[in-house]
């Protein structure tokens, strides 16, 4: 897997930080088609499995949904450069989601987002998080962009 | 071929139905003229997918310098009328 976006490109980009980054790297970037494939290497030693469930490692939905929008950002950066480099707030707006299958450490988490609309204000991107060629999560987001303190 | 006639009646219902859906505001409470964000609480993320779904069903990019003319349901229907010609 092609790198595009190391991790240290990635945290010019997204506000968060580990624990709570859960975008490994970026494989793929499709501007004109408004398209991006991220990865997450989803391990043990993501601090989530320490409870979730202890002897029963199972990768929590709602941070799937995270590690989407935290790739929906990183698509929002590539098609609006110029807004993101001033660092917006970026803030969940609708999310609706299908889960397909159970994800476990050792699992490469693929996060494949494409927009159906994006504006300076926000977006809405259709995303996939897949592991292999195996759905595990289908999602339709819908996100705010906001200058900060505005 | 005679061209085919669109009829605005029928579209205005589809686009009060779709912003019914959106907004969860009944449609009968639904003016044509009422304010989106001050009559009828429609937010930025709201608007964003009243657009997105407009774009989709009616097969139209609604670019985004226009987006902020969107004010009423009045407003929609005449950028319509404009773009379906």
């Amino acid at each position: 897997m092609e790198t595009v976006w190391d991790v240290d490109k990635i945290k010019e980009i997204l506000p968060q930080r580990p624990p709570f980054l859960f975008v490994d790297k970026v494989t793929e970037i499709d501007e004109e088609k408004g398209r991006a494939v991220c990865v997450k290497n989803v391990t043990i030693n993501d601090y989530f499995f320490k409870g979730h469930f202890p002897d029963n490692p199972v990768m929590p939905g709602v941070i799937m949904i995270e590690a989407l929008a935290q790739a929906s950002i990183i698509l929002f950066a590539v098609l609006k450069p110029d807004i993101a480099a001033k660092h917006p707030d970026y803030l969940f707006g609708k999310v609706e989601a299908k889960f397909h299958k159970i994800v476990r450490p050792g699992d490469i988490l693929l996060l494949e987002v494409a927009k159906k609309k994006i504006l300076s204000s926000g977006g809405i991107v259709d995303a996939k998080a897949l592991v292999e060629k195996d759905l595990a999560v289908s999602a339709q987001i819908t996100f705010g962009v906001k200058a900060k303190g505005s | 071929m005679a061209k085919k006639k669109i009829d605005f009646n029928i579209i205005k219902k589809e686009i009060k139905k779709l912003i019914s859906e959106i907004t969860e505001i009944p449609q009968n409470e639904l003016k044509e003229e009422a304010d989106f964000t001050t009559d009828l609480g429609v937010d930025s993320m709201m608007a964003l997918e009243i657009v997105a779904a407009i774009e989709k069903k009616y097969k139209i990019v609604v670019p985004e310098e226009e987006i902020p003319n969107i004010r009423s349901l009045n407003n929609i229907y005449e950028i319509l009328k404009k773009k379906m010609k």
